[in-house]
């Protein structure tokens, strides 16, 4: 019941539509007592000989009032408390999805994309299924119970209600017993269904290898032999799930028989009438539902208990960057001086970055080499304050980083990521993602400088394609070469390139390159790299090796140095000299 | 990702949604559905015949209720004995009507269920005689989904089915145990059929749409939602958190909006309208029953039987009610599983009677053209002879026809021009056994399936022992990092090999080729980055695999064919330039400028 307390809040902001939906339920309820009670009365008043067609059509007239006033009050509990799960829905949803904005990268590299859609969906939904059948069973068990058993005891017979009511209890039991045995099994076969779904996944992607080693059979024994198990596992789910029915049938069938038993008695012995029997097995038919509920609302409550929690714990996790009181909005200049002592991921032991020194005038261009996992992406992660717990000290324009606003900082720098993601709306968008507000000349002249402009008019709605699933499938390349435009479009004052072009080929590496040189002559640049080309021109050029510098200089002093640079320089160079090029991806 | 997959599986959903079916395609379809549910017969009909048995007890326990008070509470001072009696079969009664319960469910449920599972089977072996053209034309994502979702749609299909044939019992079996009761009231109780048969039309016609807008929705919010977890990043950096939220909570928005429609559509008319006719109809029952007191006796027993007919008649509507949305659902899936069924892209068949073996690995091409949409030639008048042990270099820009002259030679895709002879013999007289097991190919994207290094390398031939995958592995250099990993040969591998770099995967999918010992070796080379020392084990690994056999490599690196016995350069499906690497060279023509603009380009990966 605790949920129901967790959830005040909602039920205090919802307070109106609850007393009103509960306040609905209960004239359902109130109208239901009168069926079974009329048609006791006309059975007896026929059964006597008693009944004139005045007292029949006031009997009957009641009926239909009561029907009539049923099918209002029904209509209106349902729209307030089935209307109030999903409004309770749409507003932690709301919730979760600001704090995930909210967020910072140790959070998100601590909760898989995965993990985050599960508790934004199915946690969600098991919250709302406390606040719309779990009230409705909490408050209809009681409402329903009660004016029921009030009927029986007020126009049949207490002793009769008391006897009648002993096996009700082992309807709620077995409901719950069953219920989680459900649930368990339930787990099970949505397993099963997962191995399946994999299977069928793999099997699909690597059709190619499969035909090349003839291997269709075996694929077709192996998917058959997970077929084969997912039979056996949901035989245990119908099993479980076809004992409801029976169940019920069998406890009620019991309390009939004990009312057979008694009532009958009790009318033999003219202590009721046979038109209150009848009634009364009727009141029995009302109390089914509302028992069996009891049961799965111990179910609907625990899920949504542990649901709650789970969210509640993600909500109340804090992001580790925090702005400070006096952070100042405005960024002036590019320069910065990058000084950072030590620093370790959270959750990890190992350290990750170590003596990172180095200042970049503004206007300057750095380069950042180093084999894959050497720490280059790290060292931009800082700068960008997606981590702030390292020990040194950041400046841009003589100030540090931590005391600008994210909002001064980061709309002052123009990432272009490794895995350059794109969202799937138009090339358009995706280009003025940072400003929506600007023209198609400007969308184009960021497109143009990133060498992407051509590629785009290629497409049939050039820059209305819609990228992602449901549109253009881009190369690496022009992914790449689409994430530059989105972080140029907004002449940001440094602008970051973490391995962005990989995937471009040499001769168009180059032609953006140069194109970035003569635009952004007075602008702060930092390029990361593992293609050396990419940062030859670079004022300075650091070589990181397992978190440390371990050389610096121009291209010239690194290659006279001969170190791993020179090394690196030369293997490249005799690649190419052979002849070796890595093409760009745009094979398919 | 696994939510990913759903919203873009929804996505096709809708798409199939807005096409309307034809009535007669939908009995089509559901006729050719019901197909699959015959080798279960047994179990349907065992099933129905119990839930036909626990429409009769359902009548006959209130008859026995209706005998017990008409006849012996009527009558006064019965004999405890007798009451006792009563009860004692009453609950006999309900113990069998849950056993027939349980029966009829639980049979039902299971003959469901297979025939589900049989479906999928289906599904699965006629994919794998589909040809490539499918698959490269066919997204991964909307197969899957046909395979798992699409046939669990099937499922709810032949609910609906049973939900229709139980209510029909119960219908027939109230409707005659009314008649005999009472005539009149009966016809009276009938009348009402049509009105319900209207409204649950009605229902279901109505609610289908709002419903489908409602899903709509959910799945476009489900999309928002995972496209902005997965690009967090991005919104942050770019400080788009605003913007991006606004847009969520306007689909957040929507769909409360579209769900309320769907709460008001189902108060209006699911549950509570059968509620409110069956209400009506004991209301003209009783009236009938009360007028007819005027002037005969009416037995209370009759009024309690009476009343139970009548809502045993109305109890099954919610659920048929319930189940028509899903017939729709059913008929979409179910034509969808039927276009793959129906698929005739399927793969390339030898001749009949094809047999022999393959021993040299001569390799002849001759005249062979060959087209993907019956129009564009890709392939145009190619031919070309590799003697045993020669490697051909194939080479030519992005769409010159290089991957076609796999797909070909693999019988990938059927080639209707020229012919391809091996030992001088037509590849199409060969069993396509033989040339799987001859031909090793070895892909440019190795994928690795989900298992272990071992598994990865041996697929599924049990034949091939543990010493053999590790002697492949050495052959090919790839047991350095093996070694190194936790668990050697039994390392898991999962995700498509997600852990492993693009290098590592080449090495595998080159043991995979090995360990098999094919004569010919067709060879797709890769074109994604990897580091330089794994780049000098592959170009090792190449040259070593290459000994003794046939090899026809499509090279984008021209540094792996310098030394073929023969290069030929294709332009525009045709093959422009002939020779060897120093012949080419000297002809100043196309190999010349590629080697040219290989060399000029600055290279990759540290």
């Amino acid at each position: 019941m605790g949920i129901f307390k967790k959830l005040g809040w909602f039920f205090k902001q919802q307070k109106k539509r609850y007393i009103a939906g509960i306040l609905f339920l209960l004239l359902v309820d109130l109208a239901g007592v009168v069926p079974p009670r009329v048609i006791g009365i006309l059975a007896d008043l026929m059964n006597e000989r008693r009944l004139t067609t005045r007292l029949l059509f006031m009997w009957v007239g009641l009926l239909l009032i009561a029907a009539i006033f049923q099918y209002l009050s029904r209509y209106g509990w349902r729209n307030m408390i089935w209307g109030g799960a999903a409004t309770l829905e749409r507003e932690l949803r709301t919730n979760l999805f600001s704090h995930f904005l909210k967020m910072d990268e140790t959070f998100f590299q601590r909760h898989r994309t995965g993990d985050l859609m599960a508790h934004a969906t199915n946690d969600l939904n098991a919250i709302q299924n406390v606040a719309g059948s779990g009230i409705l069973t909490f408050a209809d068990s009681i409402l329903t119970g009660g004016t029921t058993i009030i009927a029986m005891i007020v126009f049949v017979d207490w002793r009769l209600t008391l006897v009648a009511l002993i096996p009700m209890p082992l309807l709620a039991i077995s409901a719950r017993i069953l219920g989680s045995r459900l649930h368990q099994a339930y787990g099970e076969s949505q397993a099963a269904f997962s191995r399946l779904n994999d299977k069928t996944q793999e099997s699909i992607s690597g059709i190619k290898v499969i035909k090349t080693f003839g291997q269709a059979k075996e694929d077709i024994d192996d998917f058959e032999g997970i077929v084969d198990r997912t039979i056996d596992i949901n035989r245990k789910v119908y099993r479980i799930d076809s004992l409801f029915g029976p169940v019920t049938s069998m406890i009620i069938g019991l309390t009939y028989a004990v009312t057979i038993m008694y009532g009958g008695w009790l009318v033999t012995t003219h202590m009721i009438t046979l038109g209150q029997l009848i009634s009364f097995v009727s009141y029995i038919g009302t109390l089914v539902w509302p028992m069996f509920a009891i049961g799965r609302l111990f179910n609907v409550i625990e899920r949504g208990n542990a649901s709650y929690d789970r969210v509640y714990q993600l909500l109340d996790e804090k992001s580790l960057i925090k702005e400070r009181s006096h952070a100042t909005e405005h960024l002036v200049a590019g320069d910065i001086s990058y000084h950072v002592a030590a620093f370790t991921y959270p959750d990890d032991e190992e350290v990750s970055l170590q003596n990172i020194d180095f200042d970049l005038p503004a206007g300057g261009t750095l380069g950042i080499v180093g084999r894959v996992g050497a720490g280059k992406t790290t060292i931009i992660k800082l700068l960008l304050r997606q981590f702030d717990n390292y020990e040194g000290e950041i400046k841009i324009g003589g100030k540090n980083i931590k005391d600008y606003t994210l909002e001064g900082l980061l709309s002052s720098i123009g990432y272009v990521p490794q895995d350059n993601f794109l969202f799937s709306t138009s090339i358009r968008n995706n280009i003025r993602f940072a400003a929506m507000d600007k023209t198609q000349d400007e969308v184009e002249s960021a497109a143009r400088q990133s060498a992407i402009h051509d590629d785009i008019l290629n497409f049939s709605r050039q820059y209305d394609t819609l990228v992602g699933e449901k549109g253009v499938s881009l190369s690496g390349g022009q992914k790449q070469r689409l994430a530059i435009s989105r972080a140029l479009i907004t002449l940001p004052e440094i602008l970051i390139l973490d391995d962005a072009l990989s995937a471009v080929d040499a001769k168009t590496e180059a032609a953006i390159l140069t194109s970035l040189k003569e635009d952004r002559s007075r602008k702060t640049t930092i390029i990361s790299s593992h293609r050396l080309s990419g940062v030859m021109n670079a004022d300075q050029i650091l070589v990181v090796d397992d978190g440390r510098v371990v050389e610096r200089g121009t291209h010239d002093e690194l290659l006279a140095l001969n170190g791993w640079y020179a090394e690196m320089w030369r293997r490249q160079q005799l690649a190419a000299q052979l002849g070796v090029g890595g093409a760009e991806d745009g094979a398919k | 990702m696994a939510q990913n997959n759903d919203s873009n599986q929804e996505e096709g959903y809708q798409s199939a949604w807005s096409r309307s079916i034809t009535t007669k395609e939908q009995f089509k379809i559901i006729k050719r559905m019901m197909h699959f549910a015959m080798p279960f017969k047994w179990l349907f009909i065992v099933a129905l015949v119990f839930s036909a048995l626990l429409a009769t007890v359902n009548i006959l326990l209130p008859r026995l209720l209706q005998y017990f008070m008409d006849h012996y509470l009527n009558k006064g001072n019965t004999a405890f004995k007798i009451i006792l009696g009563f009860a004692a079969l009453y609950f006999m009664g309900t113990i069998l009507k849950a056993i027939m319960q349980f029966f009829s469910n639980f049979l039902y449920s299971m003959g469901s269920e297979k025939s589900l599972e049989d479906v999928r089977r289906a599904l699965f072996r006629k994919l794998h005689t589909l040809g490539m053209r499918y698959f490269d034309l066919t997204p991964a994502g909307s197969i899957v989904s046909r395979v798992t979702n699409d046939t669990m749609s099937l499922m709810d299909f032949l609910q609906v089915f049973a939900s229709l044939i139980t209510g029909l019992f119960a219908v027939v079996t109230a409707f005659i145990a009314m008649y005999s009761t009472n005539a009149v009231s009966a016809w009276i109780v009938l009348a009402f059929l049509p009105i319900l048969v209207v409204s649950i039309w009605y229902y279901s016609h109505y609610s289908s749409k709002v419903y489908r807008h409602m899903r709509e929705k959910l799945s476009e919010l489900n999309v928002k939602l995972n496209e902005s977890i997965e690009g967090i990043s991005i919104i942050q950096e770019f400080r788009q958190e605003h913007r991006i939220g606004r847009e969520f909570e306007q689909t957040n928005q929507d769909y409360l909006d579209a769900r309320k429609a769907m709460i008001r559509t189902n108060s209006l008319l699911l549950s509570t309208l059968i509620d409110l006719l069956y209400a009506v109809a004991i209301v003209v029952v009783l009236t009938h029953f009360g007028l007819l007191a005027q002037h005969q006796f009416v037995e209370a027993g009759v009024i309690y039987a009476f009343t139970t007919y009548v809502s045993n008649f109305f109890n099954p509507m919610d659920d048929m009610m319930d189940s028509l949305s899903a017939l729709q659902d059913g008929v979409v899936a179910g034509s969808r599983i039927l276009r793959i069924l129906d698929d005739q892209t399927t793969a390339p068949a030898q001749n009949e009677g094809a047999h022999g073996e393959i021993t040299t690995g001569k390799i002849e091409f001759r005249h062979v053209s060959f087209s993907y949409d019956g129009k564009d030639k890709v392939l145009d008048d190619i031919s070309f002879v590799a003697n045993p042990g020669e490697t051909i270099g194939i080479v030519g820009h992005t769409g010159s026809g290089k991957s076609s002259i796999i797909n070909v030679m693999m019988r990938f895709y059927e080639f209707y021009e020229g012919k391809i002879l091996i030992d001088d013999r037509d590849i199409k007289d060969y069993p396509m056994a033989e040339i799987r097991r001859r031909i090793g190919l070895v892909l440019q994207d190795s994928f690795m399936f989900y298992g272990d290094i071992s598994s990865n390398i041996r697929l599924f031939n049990d034949k091939i022992t543990d010493q053999q995958v590790e002697d492949a592995a050495k052959f090919v250099q790839a047991d350095h990092f093996i070694e190194k990993l936790p668990g050697k040969y039994h390392a898991r591998v999962i995700e498509g090999g997600a852990k492993f770099s693009s290098g590592e995967r080449q090495l595998i999918s080159f043991a995979r080729t090995v360990v098999t010992n094919p004569k010919i070796l067709v060879l797709d080379e890769a074109t994604a980055n990897i580091d330089t020392e794994t780049e000098t084990l592959i170009q090792e690994g190449l040259q070593r695999i290459r000994r003794g056999r046939t090899t026809i490599a499509i090279a984008h690196r021209l540094s792996t064919i310098r030394d073929a016995e023969q290069i030929i350069v294709l332009d525009a499906g045709k093959i422009v330039e002939h020779g060897t690497h120093d012949e080419l060279l000297a002809q100043k023509g196309h190999y010349y400028q590629l080697y040219e603009l290989q060399r000029g380009k600055n290279v990759d990966p540290a």
